[in-house]
C-alpha cells in the first residue's frame, strides 16, 4: 500500500483547513488576518484559512485572497455547545482540522471545549484553565513577582464607590480597565466614573485600575510549546498609535530585561499557546501592564521578521517538527496602512441569510 | 446582524417536557403558571456536593438554607439525604419543627430572634448563632432562668476579599468586635461558646474567598480557646455558593464564568487541613442553598398577548412576573419555549401580568415570533423565588414536584381567594348592601 | 408601494432597499406577504391566501401580516 501512503502524508502537509476567529480588520483591529497571512506565507502548510466571524460585515468575510470561506458564529458570550455545534458543522461540511481563536472572550470556552474539539477531529493549542485564569488582569501580581517583573499598583473594583477610594490610593492619571477589552487613561474621578460605567455595560464586572507609570510601551509576542519552552518571540516597541490605542508604527526591539522575563514566564508558568505581554519600559525597569492569552493584531510584524509564530503555531499542533527560533534584527520596522475593497453584496448576502459565504 | 449568533438552529431552546413529563400535561393538569421541581435533580446535586466537602474531610454536615426554598416537600427531601435546618427567623424556626425537625438540628441564624422565639430555641437545643450583642444579652436572660449555661455560636463578619463586604451581620472579625463579644460571653459567665458561623456573601463567583474566610475563622478560632477556654466544636462556613445561573453583567456562561463544586470544596477542605493543628478535626458545616436547588426549579408560564411597541420591538405579555420571579431583577434567566415555530428570531421583550412597569421578565431575549398560548419554560428559578414570591393583584400559584420514577406529586396548591381574603375583617358598618 | 417595487429582494429573503441602503432579512412567509402587497393585495387577500396555502388559523394569518405590515412601516416601507 505505499501508494496510500504517500497520498496520507501529502494531505499532512498540504491542505490544512484551519480556523481563524478575529478577522475584523477594523479601526481596533483583530488579530485574524495578521494571523491568516503568515499561515498562507508557509506554502508547505497548504493552508486553508476558514474565517470565523461574528459579524458579516467583518473585513476578513470580503478578503479572499487570505480568507477563503467564512462562516458566522454564533457570539462567545451564548452557551458552548452552540459553538461546538457550529464548528462541527463546520468541520462536516468544509473541513476544519484546527482552529486558533483570536478573541479574549472566545477563549475560556474554547480551553474548556478543546478535548472535545480534539475528540472530533479539531485540534487546537492552548493554554489550559488554570493557566489561563492565572494571567487574569486581576491577578498579574502572582505572575509579576514569579517571572522577576514590576508590576504598577493595581485594583480590581466592582462599585463606584471601590473605585473612588481606589482612585485616591493610586493617584490620578490613572488606567482603566475592562476585564477583557479596553483600557482608557482617566485624568479626573469622573472621567474614570464614565469609562467604569461604559466598561460595565459592555463587558461587566469587575473592572481594573492601574496606576500610570511613565516610559515607552513595549510589547512581545510570543509562543510556548506547553513543557517550559519558547517556540519563538519577538520584542517591539510602539512608535506610533491611533486614538484608539493601537499600534500604526513600530519597530523590532531587543530589550534584554523584557525578553528573559518573557522566557520566565513560559517556564514558569508552562504556558501552551501564543500570547501577548505588554510592558512599560523605564530605563532598567520594566513593568508587566498586561498578558493577553492569544495572538496581538500585529502577529503578521513577527512573520516579517522571521519568526512566523501562527505557522510554527500549526505544526506544533500537529507534532511536526519545530526547528528552533531564527535570530531576529532589532531596528525592523512595521508600518500599517489602509486600503480599500469593492465587491458586490454576494458575500454579504450569503453570511446574513446562510451564515456561510459562497 | 448576526442571527447566526441566535439562529433557529442555535438559539432556539425547545423544551416540551421536564424530567420526562410533558409542559402540555403538566399545565393541563395543574395550570399555569407553574412551578416545577425536579426530585432527581435535588438528590443528585445533594450527593455531588456532599460528596465534594466529605472526601476531602471526615467531619462535614451540611444545612438547608430554609429562607432559599421552605416548601415543605423540599426541605423534607433536603433532610431525607441527611441535612441539617438552617433558618433565620421564628417563622422559619417553627415551620421546621412543625416538620418535625428535632431543635437540635436546627441551625437558628438571623438578625431578628425575638425573646420567645430564643427561649424555645435554647429549650429545644438548637444550635443558635448570635447576630449581636443585644441578642447575647437576651440569650443570658434566658440562660439564667435556664440554670445551666447555654452553648451557643457566633455569627462572625470578616473581609474575605469579597465585595461588597458584608459586614452588617454578625461581629466584625478585624476590627477585634469579634474577640469582645467572646470577652463579654466568657466574663457573663451564663453562656458558652461552641462555634462559630461566618456568611461571606452571596453567588461568590471566587472560590479563594473561602479559602480566605476558613483561614481566619480557624486562626480565632484557636485564639478563643487559647484566651478563654472555650472548646470550638465547629465551623460553619455559610453558603454563598453560586448557581448555573447567569448573573446581569456578567459576559460569560456560568458554565465558563463559575467554579465547580470541587473547586470549592478543595479551596475550604485544603484550607482547613493547612490551617487546622494534627488530629483537629472541627464540624465543618455547610449552608448551601441556592446551589443546591436553584437549577432543579423551573416556572411554566404562557403567552397571553404580543404586541409590537412604537420602537418596532416585539413585545409578549405572559401570566407570571415578577411577583413569581423575584430573582429576575440579578439574572439573566433562560427562557425555553414548548413548540417549534416558523419564522426568523427576534429580540423581544417579555412583560408579566402587573399592571406595574417594572414587571419584565427579560428585557431582551431572541425569540422567534410567539402564538398565544405557547408555554415559556423559565429556569433556573428554585432558589428564592418561590419564598419571595407575592401575592400582588396575583394568585400564587401552583407547584409540583417531579420524582425520580417521572411521578408528578402536587406539593403547593394553586391559590383561590379565600387564601387572600381569610386574614381580613371588614367592620361591619362598610359591609356593601346587597342589591335587592 | 412605490417603496416596494423597488426593493431588492432574494429567493433566501435577503431584502436590500437601493434607495436607503438598507437590508433587511425576513422569512418565507414574510417573502410571500411582500409578493402579495407588491401585486396591490390588501391584508384580507394575503391572510386568506396563506389561510390556503399554510395550515394556520385565519386568526394567526390576520395577526401575522398585520405584524409584518407593521414592521414595514417601521422600516419606513410604506
Amino acid at each position: 500500500m505505499p501508494e496510500k501512503c504517500r497520498l496520507t502524508v501529502k494531505r499532512t502537509m498540504n491542505g490544512f483547513y484551519i480556523g481563524i476567529s478575529g478577522i475584523n480588520a477594523v479601526d481596533n483591529p483583530g488579530p485574524g488576518i495578521g494571523v491568516a497571512r503568515s499561515l498562507r506565507e508557509d506554502t508547505d502548510l497548504g493552508a486553508k484559512i476558514v474565517g470565523l466571524a461574528y459579524d458579516a460585515l467583518e473585513p476578513g468575510v470580503y478578503m479572499d485572497w487570505i480568507v477563503g470561506k467564512s462562516f458566522i458564529l454564533p457570539y462567545p458570550s451564548s452557551d458552548g455547545d452552540a459553538l461546538v455545534e457550529r464548528l462541527l458543522y463546520i468541520k462536516r461540511n468544509h473541513g476544519l482540522d484546527v482552529v486558533i481563536p483570536n478573541l479574549d472572550a472566545e477563549l475560556p470556552l474554547y480551553i474548556k471545549h478543546a478535548p472535545m474539539l480534539a475528540d472530533n477531529g479539531i485540534r487546537t493549542f492552548l493554554p489550559d484553565m488554570r493557566q489561563f485564569r492565572l494571567r487574569g488582569k486581576d491577578r498579574l501580581c502572582d505572575i509579576a513577582s514569579r517571572i522577576n517583573i514590576s508590576l504598577p499598583l493595581t485594583k480590581v473594583v466592582n462599585s463606584v464607590d471601590e473605585l473612588l477610594r481606589a482612585i485616591e490610593e493610586l493617584g490620578l492619571p490613572v488606567m482603566v480597565k475592562g476585564i477583557f477589552y479596553k483600557a482608557s487613561k482617566s485624568y479626573t474621578a469622573a472621567e474614570a466614573v464614565a469609562h467604569f460605567h461604559e466598561l460595565v455595560a459592555e463587558w461587566g464586572y469587575p473592572v481594573i485600575l492601574q496606576q500610570v507609570v511613565a516610559g515607552d510601551e513595549m510589547n512581545v509576542v510570543g509562543l510556548g510549546d506547553g513543557e517550559g519552552n519558547s517556540l519563538g518571540m519577538v520584542g517591539i516597541k510602539k512608535l506610533s498609535i491611533t486614538a484608539l490605542g493601537k499600534i500604526w508604527t513600530g519597530v523590532t526591539v531587543k530589550n534584554a530585561r523584557m525578553l528573559a522575563a518573557t522566557e520566565n514566564f513560559i517556564h514558569e508558568f508552562k504556558w501552551r499557546g501564543p500570547f501577548e505581554m505588554e510592558c512599560i519600559v523605564n530605563g532598567d525597569e520594566v513593568f508587566l501592564i498586561e498578558i493577553n492569552p492569544r495572538f496581538p493584531a500585529w502577529s503578521y510584524f513577527a512573520t516579517g521578521v522571521g519568526i512566523n509564530l501562527p505557522s510554527r503555531l500549526v505544526r506544533r499542533a500537529f507534532e511536526m517538527p519545530v526547528p528552533p527560533p531564527p535570530r531576529y534584527e532589532a531596528g525592523k520596522l512595521f508600518v500599517r496602512y489602509t486600503y480599500e475593497l469593492v465587491t458586490d453584496m454576494t458575500n454579504f448576502k450569503k453570511a446574513v441569510t446562510r451564515g456561510e459565504t459562497p | 446582524m448576526n442571527k447566526f449568533g441566535c439562529s433557529p438552529a442555535y438559539a432556539r431552546r425547545i423544551r416540551d417536557d421536564i424530567d420526562g413529563v410533558a409542559v402540555a400535561d403538566l399545565v393541563e393538569t395543574f395550570g399555569s403558571p407553574l412551578f416545577v421541581y425536579s426530585e432527581g435533580f435535588i438528590r443528585k446535586k445533594y450527593r455531588q456536593m456532599h460528596t465534594a466537602f466529605s472526601t476531602r474531610y471526615p467531619n462535614v454536615a451540611f444545612g438547608w438554607s430554609y429562607k432559599t426554598n421552605y416548601l415543605n416537600a423540599i426541605c423534607a427531601l433536603m433532610h431525607q439525604q441527611g441535612s441539617l435546618a438552617e433558618v433565620v427567623s421564628d417563622m422559619e424556626y417553627e415551620k421546621a419543627r412543625a416538620l418535625g425537625m428535632p431543635g437540635e438540628k436546627i441551625i437558628f441564624n438571623g438578625p431578628h430572634k425575638p425573646a420567645a422565639a430564643l427561649e424555645k430555641a435554647v429549650r429545644e437545643g438548637a444550635m443558635i448563632h448570635a447576630d449581636h450583642l443585644d441578642e447575647l444579652y437576651d440569650l443570658e436572660r434566658v440562660a439564667q432562668g435556664a440554670g445551666q449555661p447555654v452553648p451557643l455560636g457566633i455569627r462572625l463578619n470578616l473581609d474575605a476579599g469579597i465585595y461588597p463586604q458584608w459586614s452588617r451581620f454578625g461581629f466584625n472579625l478585624e476590627s477585634g468586635q469579634a474577640l469582645e463579644a467572646v470577652r463579654r460571653i466568657k466574663n457573663g459567665g451564663k453562656l458558652r461558646l461552641r462555634g462559630l458561623h461566618c456568611h461571606i456573601g452571596t453567588f461568590i463567583m471566587d472560590a479563594s474567598a473561602y479559602s480566605r474566610q476558613v483561614k481566619k475563622m480557624v486562626a480565632f478560632a484557636y485564639k478563643v480557646e487559647k484566651l478563654f477556654g472555650f472548646s470550638i466544636e465547629y465551623l460553619d462556613i455559610g453558603g454563598g455558593f453560586p448557581s448555573r445561573n447567569r448573573l446581569k453583567g456578567v459576559y460569560l456562561t456560568p458554565e465558563i464564568a463559575l467554579p465547580s463544586v470541587d473547586e470549592f470544596a478543595e479551596a475550604v477542605t485544603e484550607t482547613l487541613s493547612k490551617e487546622l493543628r494534627p488530629g483537629d478535626f472541627p464540624k465543618l458545616i455547610v449552608e448551601a442553598g441556592r446551589a443546591m436547588v436553584d437549577e432543579a426549579g423551573r416556572l411554566i408560564t404562557t403567552v397571553v398577548a404580543s404586541k409590537r411597541l412604537p420602537d418596532g420591538t416585539r413585545a409578549y405579555i405572559v401570566d407570571a412576573g415578577v411577583n413569581l420571579l423575584f430573582t429576575a431583577n440579578w439574572y439573566k434567566l433562560n427562557i425555553e419555549i414548548d413548540r417549534e415555530s416558523g419564522g426568523v428570531n427576534e429580540q423581544s421583550i417579555v412583560y408579566g401580568p402587573l399592571c406595574m412597569n417594572i414587571d419584565v421578565v427579560d428585557e431582551g431575549v431572541q425569540l422567534p415570533p410567539l402564538s398565544r398560548g405557547t408555554r415559556l419554560i423559565v429556569s433556573p428559578v428554585g432558589a428564592y423565588n418561590q419564598t419571595q414570591s407575592m401575592q400582588f393583584i396575583e394568585y400564587r400559584p401552583a407547584a409540583v414536584l417531579i420524582g425520580e420514577s417521572g411521578m408528578v406529586d402536587l406539593i403547593r396548591e394553586a391559590e383561590s381567594l379565600p387564601d387572600i381574603i381569610q386574614r381580613e375583617k371588614l367592620p361591619d358598618r362598610l359591609a356593601l348592601k346587597k342589591l335587592p | 408601494m412605490q417603496k416596494l417595487a423597488r426593493l431588492a429582494i432574494s429567493e433566501e429573503g435577503f431584502v436590500f432597499d437601493p434607495a436607503s441602503g438598507d437590508s433587511f432579512q425576513v422569512s418565507q412567509t414574510g417573502l410571500e406577504i411582500l409578493a402579495g402587497l407588491k401585486n396591490g393585495k390588501d391584508d384580507g387577500e394575503i391572510s386568506r391566501w396563506l389561510l390556503e396555502k399554510y395550515e394556520v388559523s385565519m386568526e394567526d394569518a390576520l395577526r401575522d401580516v398585520a405584524d409584518f405590515i407593521a414592521c414595514l412601516k417601521n422600516a419606513g416601507l410604506l
